[in-house]
């Protein structure tokens, strides 16, 4: 049929073209540009791997690597056991769970400047901030939360895994959607606790959900950059710094782009590769 | 002997069943109370910071002022919004996201089902190339790029007083077009999209064929309806993207006039001297539509977010 396939370039063309625009050739530019010292004002010179190798040397940005490690190494794992409890709990047919799932959600659907604002507010150093108060409950003293090296990041990562539990629950709940009702009413028959079936049904037969999950919270993590620019600037002292927000600074405050790009073709490589994991273990879902 | 005993066994322990199963029910029950209980509690711990917000941005100036005001506002004061409004063009802001995400919604509803449609049900040699390039283009994290294109928005030839060669003004700097082309159609999108239409029958497009019906005809009035829960969720996630999107706006535009609400916030937080009761209302007002959208349309929101992990 020569109509349909005129039409099947017509349809595909438009957004072919888009996305080669403002994807396929940003990601070639980025990568050729990483190995030049272009800082916008001047024509760009061959500056060779300078930028790779400032790179294995600056020590800001090991500590934005570091902090997207631990990030991803507490954050994670604890909104995701937390999302697991939850999923489960709302996966057994409680009255008003709907509205249960509506409020835990919530933090998934507000943008992340305004949930910087708030929990900027949360976090204030003077004792009505919301975190002193509950502090003070406990008659405890006031911290500087944000501004306070040592609890700067946890601070962050606190908000983080509120945020992220949301989103993972959801997945979870599909999940739980395809475990067979007979799985339980077999572990019944064998006289198994509701801890016993949780470990040894739910658990298991979730193990794909998990590792899918685990691997997509890692990446999103990585891209972290307007809660730790609203929050914290990447400070005190580096102390909350992440990757995107050092391509931030190279690029648009430093005018570095060269430097700027290498970075980014580094966390290009990091999340490209976390991504094709990811597929491999869902699978299936690209073809058909 | 043996035979006999066990089933004067099994009728002995009969009886006694009904009874075992009375109290396991109880205990369920109250383990079903006990995880209500719970569930509430967390759902409220959830919340709580937005409420928190609420309460903030509705607290009598007097109040706030008090070194350790109640938990529950006194007085409901809503004048700190209208403050708000005096201190920062937030109407203004909140306009130029909502432009932004109605803008995405018709472009990205517009290109997206047309190739998520050709992905779908056409037939033509590159389809499966075509489809492997969007795929791996979602691959692509937005910071990757986001360098190269701020250079080309720079640079855009013959755009705000450029030359030929993109040099000696603004290009798209500070214009609608910096902030709507870019993220005019994406990846994910007609990804979805095309999950959608594989779900229709092919029958009535040969039907339709038969009948005489041109192709673009058979897209938009024969297909095209059968998704609408499909068209639904990608309207709703490209509004979403639109009205909380920050670095794009932020790197873009320097104008108050194409400010978006979550720069306007942003910038606002550190001229505003921190007072904390516009700071929240502001905030509010950033926040509170998605949420009633969320609230409203949640069904297809959740359906599109399992999706986006799922890609």
């Amino acid at each position: 049929m020569r109509a349909e396939k005129m039409w099947g370039w017509f349809l595909t063309l438009p957004s072919l073209i888009h996305t080669v625009i403002w994807i396929g050739i940003p990601v070639v530019v980025a990568i050729g540009m990483s190995f030049t010292d272009y800082d916008i004002v001047q024509a760009p010179t061959f500056a060779g791997l300078a930028n790779y190798a400032e790179i294995l040397r600056d020590e800001v940005f090991w500590k934005a690597l570091g902090n997207n490690a631990l990030m991803a190494a507490f954050g994670v794992p604890i909104s995701m056991f937390i999302a697991l409890i939850a999923a489960v709990a709302l996966n057994q047919g409680l009255k008003g769970q709907g509205f249960f799932r509506t409020m835990i959600f919530m933090p998934h659907v507000t943008a992340t400047v305004a949930i910087a604002m708030i929990w900027l507010w949360i976090y204030s150093g003077d004792p009505s901030g919301l975190a002193n108060r509950a502090l003070g409950f406990f008659g405890l003293a006031p911290q500087n939360w944000l501004t306070n090296g040592d609890l700067a990041l946890p601070a962050v990562i606190v908000v983080t895994i509120w945020q992220g539990i949301g989103l993972k629950m959801l997945i979870y709940l599909a999940a739980l959607q395809g475990v067979s009702k007979e799985l339980y009413e077999a572990a019944d028959v064998d006289g198994a606790s509701t801890i016993q079936k949780f470990f040894n049904v739910t658990i298991p037969m979730l193990r794909p959900a998990t590792f899918f999950v685990l691997v997509t919270s890692i990446i999103a993590n990585f891209q972290t950059f307007d809660l730790v620019y609203n929050l914290t600037n990447g400070g005190p002292a580096n102390a909350t710094t992440v990757i995107t927000y050092q391509i931030y600074v190279a690029a648009f405050q430093q005018f570095r782009m060269g430097y700027a790009t290498a970075q980014s073709v580094i966390l290009l490589l990091v999340l490209v590769v976390l991504t094709i994991i990811s597929r491999r273990v869902v699978g299936g879902t690209d073809g058909d | 002997m043996t035979d006999l005993n066990t089933v004067t066994e099994i009728e002995k322990v009969k009886p006694l069943k009904p009874v075992r199963q009375k109290s396991a029910k109880r205990s369920r029950r109250i383990g079903r109370i006990v995880l209500w209980v719970a569930l509430l509690l967390f759902s409220l711990v959830m919340v709580l910071p937005f409420v928190w917000m609420i309460f903030t941005a509705v607290r009598p100036a007097a109040e706030l002022a008090q070194p350790n005001p109640p938990f529950f506002p006194r007085a409901w004061d809503f004048n700190n919004f209208v403050r708000a409004f005096e201190a920062a063009p937030f109407g203004i802001y909140a306009r130029n996201s909502f432009i932004i995400g109605a803008v995405h919604v018709v472009t990205v509803l517009t290109l997206g089902s047309a190739a998520g449609y050709a992905l779908a049900k056409l037939r033509f040699r590159a389809r499966n190339w075509i489809f492997a390039w969007f795929l791996a283009t979602m691959m692509i994290p937005f910071y990757a790029t986001v360098i190269p294109s701020f250079l080309l928005v720079r640079f855009m030839p013959l755009f705000g007083g450029n030359d030929i060669f993109g040099q000696g003004g603004q290009g798209w700097i500070n214009t609608w077009w910096a902030l709507l082309i870019p993220g005019a159609v994406g990846a994910f999108s007609i990804f979805l999209l095309r999950q959608f239409y594989v779900t229709t029958p092919t029958e009535l497009i040969e039907a339709a064929r038969l009948d005489g019906l041109s192709e673009p005809r058979i897209w938009l009035q024969i297909i095209t309806p059968l998704i609408k829960p499909g068209l639904l969720t990608v309207a709703l996630l490209a509004f979403e993207s639109g009205w909380n999107n920050f670095l794009w706006p932020l790197l873009v535009t320097s104008s108050e006039d194409l400010r978006v609400i979550q720069v306007g916030l942003s910038v606002f937080r550190q001229e505003s001297n921190t007072q904390w009761d516009l700071l929240m209302a502001g905030t509010a007002l950033s926040a509170v539509p998605m949420i009633v959208l969320f609230l409203f349309f949640q069904r297809y929101f959740v359906n599109g977010f399992v999706n986006s992990g799922i890609k």
